[in-house]
């Protein structure tokens, strides 16, 4: 009895035994045959996934990850399969620059969209230069950072020396303002676009006063009484937290001050702005870094199915979608027909010379030598009804 | 200066509406600090969960007839609202962070209290997905309530800031100066061994001050949101900073230290404002914490500590 059992025992080890080497030999094969396809090329997205501008930074990324699984079912970059490697960077500048050496540090990350802050931007930008890795910014306005000669830089978004400018046109043209308030933020996007906006103003003739808060203010009734005193026709947010101005403009009305509000690309905002300040952001205004999508015929289909699929588009989903086409469309460019050949000094090539690609933005987008996107209009957008109003349009001149 | 004079009744409003939310946590602060000669950091994460629940209770109005958030009822239950969960938050973190460690040293119970207000803030960011809520204000009370005097414009929201406080306040002070739990309230800060031969059940007394502090902090939360009009996961942080610093100033341990502290603060921040750039507000406020420890150790209302022999 007992020797039977040993022996059936020891012929159900043998049959473990055999069934793993089987295994051992078939993973090996497996391992073999994958080892022939190519790795996939990634394409990194950094920007404030969590933290205070989740909400921007979220819905880029559903963009970028809806233009990378609409290159993959047309095969890819030259059957090489796209992945998307995610840096959250929750729009803090040290954040910024773990991010851009953890993609610099994967060799298979040959281009990036975002950082989409101005000061993370800044701050990563040295690191991506050291790893010669591409970046097209879709939301980083400040003009100094295609101005210090980093080659890897690119954004398909107009400076705020081209913003600013055409917003104090606006002011001193359109509502006629005479005396303006300017209360910007510290930080590197809104002190950085009022500082524009008050060097424009002063040659058209406006009184320009200005003011500081900080990002973690949350009670503006002491800024807004030395608002109030001088009387302004015009107060311009240089914020980058439309929620804050939301807060802004409410707290304004219960100090009985009436004066017009105008801001930035980044106010363009439905839910927090307009919807947060319950009524106060009626009749604001806000400069505009890009065509309002909704009215470009070739985005029409972009818009469907991104709603369809994430819900209502927030200010910089088109942005981030058109970015990620143009690094994709580079990326095939440069892999020509050897994508097994594809580096990162080739994908900067490829990024620097696109000209006149033509996608959802309603103009041709093209890189000048530093960088800078070319052809882009600053549009001026009015709150209405709830909504935002196309109100003027000013090419973006520098 | 003629700039500076115009202002001024402005920002003495400012100041005081400000200075009466500060003065309302500000006791929380020193209530405990009196019985327990601990600091309750998770104190402005309690006022963070109850702007939070006093939005939560308004949303309910705003979906459903708007003209009955007018009449009143929608403030009261905001308060409500606010009152009971924070007061049970405020019993629970007691019941559970920091009675059991009571006999430890009186660090273990700080660090208990950082690492709950650390939870508080992390769990409200998840809840909110870390976005600010904007409160409708205008749908409460409507912003064409106003008085307009010297220049200065004094909303109903102010006015109704200012007078609840104040209310609150002198409650509060006829509590602990004239009722049999104010005396043992009293008796538990001055000797919480002498008080326990005496009959009085201290457990119970640091129960109800933290429960007491805590729906205090309660309504300033409500409060905040209908002066902020909106609130977000960290605004407990600041206030909490600020009304642990009006505690100081006015006499850690004292009740009406800490309302003085809290006012004498608000006045000095938004008249700080005046001379300094906004951004300074901060700088002044913490300017004049130092002024006061320096000259006055024991804060404006605070008794100096004898030395026992």
């Amino acid at each position: 009895m007992k020797r039977q059992f040993q022996l059936r025992f020891r012929r159900t080890r043998n049959l473990v035994k055999f069934l793993s080497m089987v295994t051992l030999i078939l993973c090996i094969g497996t391992g073999f045959a994958y080892s022939k396809e190519l790795p996939p090329v990634k394409i990194g997205a950094a920007g404030p996934f969590t933290g205070d501008l989740s909400k921007i930074g979220l819905d880029a990324l559903n963009a970028i990850q809806m233009a990378v699984e609409e290159a993959n079912a047309e095969g890819g970059i030259k059957g090489r399969k796209i992945e998307v490697a995610i840096g959250d960077d929750m729009g803090d500048p040290s954040k910024g620059v773990l991010v851009a050496e953890k993609f610099a540090m994967d060799k298979n990350v040959l281009g990036v969209v975002g950082p989409m802050n101005s000061a993370t931007v800044s701050a990563a930008l040295p690191a991506y230069d050291r790893a010669g890795l591409v970046i097209i910014s879709q939301s980083a306005t400040n003009p100094d950072l295609s101005e210090r000669g980093y080659r890897v830089m690119h954004r398909i978004c107009p400076r705020d020396d081209a913003q600013g400018p055409a917003a104090a046109r606006f002011i001193a043209e359109e509502v006629k303002a005479k005396n303006v308030y300017i209360i910007d933020d510290k930080g590197t996007y809104g002190q950085g676009l009022a500082d524009q906006v008050a060097a424009a103003l002063g040659p058209l003739g406006v009184k320009v006063t200005r003011g500081q808060i900080t990002l973690e203010d949350r009670d503006f009734s002491p800024i807004l009484t030395r608002v109030k005193a001088t009387q302004p026709d015009l107060i311009y947010l240089g914020l980058s937290n439309p929620a804050q101005a939301a807060g802004l403009m409410k707290q304004a009305i219960g100090l009985g001050l009436s004066a017009r509000f105008m801001g930035g690309d980044c106010m363009k905002e439905k839910d927090q702005l307009v919807a947060g300040a319950g009524g106060a952001a009626e009749g604001m205004y806000v400069t505009a870094i890009g065509k309002d999508i909704a009215e470009v015929p070739a985005a029409r289909e972009f818009i469907k199915k991104f709603e369809g699929k994430y819900g209502a588009m927030s200010v910089f989903s088109g942005q981030s979608y058109e970015a990620t086409k143009i690094l994709i469309e580079a990326l095939r460019v440069a892999a020509g027909d050897d994508p097994a050949g594809l580096t990162k000094a080739k994908a900067l090539d490829a990024v620097h010379s696109i000209r006149d690609y033509k996608g959802i933005m309603g103009f041709p987008i093209g890189f000048d030598e530093k960088g800078d996107v070319l052809g882009a209009s600053i549009y001026v957008y009015q709150v209405e009804n709830g909504d935002f109003r196309e109100v003027k349009e000013y090419p973006a001149e520098v | 200066m003629e700039q500076i004079l115009a202002q001024l009744p402005q920002q003495v409003i400012n100041g005081l509406t400000l200075g009466s939310i500060y003065a309302l946590l500000a006791l929380g602060y020193s209530m405990v600090y009196g019985i327990l000669r601990m600091l309750n950091f998770a104190h402005g994460d309690v006022f963070m969960v109850g702007s939070l629940i006093g939005w939560g209770v308004l949303q309910l109005f705003v979906r459903g007839e708007t003209t009955l958030a007018r009449s009143g009822l929608a403030l009261v239950s905001m308060v409500c609202g606010a009152v009971i969960v924070t007061s049970a938050l405020g019993g629970t973190i007691e019941r559970f962070a920091y009675r059991p460690l009571q006999k430890g040293s009186r660090l273990t119970t700080l660090i208990s209290a950082l690492g709950t207000s650390i939870i508080l803030q992390n769990v409200a960011m998840l809840l909110t997905q870390g976005r600010a809520k904007a409160y409708q204000t205008e749908l409460v009370i409507s912003s064409d309530w106003a008085i307009s005097a010297l220049g200065a414009t004094i909303s109903a929201t102010r006015l109704i800031i200012i007078c609840v406080s104040i209310a609150l306040m002198l409650a509060m002070d006829y509590a602990v100066t004239h009722t049999m739990l104010g005396k043992a309230m009293r008796a538990t800060s001055q000797d919480r061994e002498a008080a326990e031969y005496m009959g009085i059940r201290t457990q119970r007394v640091i129960s109800v001050a933290f429960i007491i502090g805590s729906g205090l902090a309660g309504i300033a939360g409500v409060m905040i949101g209908l002066y902020y009009t909106q609130v977000d996961f960290m605004i407990g942080f600041s206030a909490g900073m600020k009304a642990f610093t009006a505690a100081v100033l006015g006499g850690i341990g004292n009740i009406r230290g800490a309302m003085a502290g809290g006012l004498v603060l608000g006045l000095a921040e938004s008249l700080g404002v005046l001379f300094l750039a906004p951004v300074y507000k901060d700088v002044i406020v913490f300017s004049v914490l130092i002024a006061v420890l320096i000259l006055r150790p024991q804060g404006i209302l605070g008794k100096p500590v004898d030395e026992k022999v």
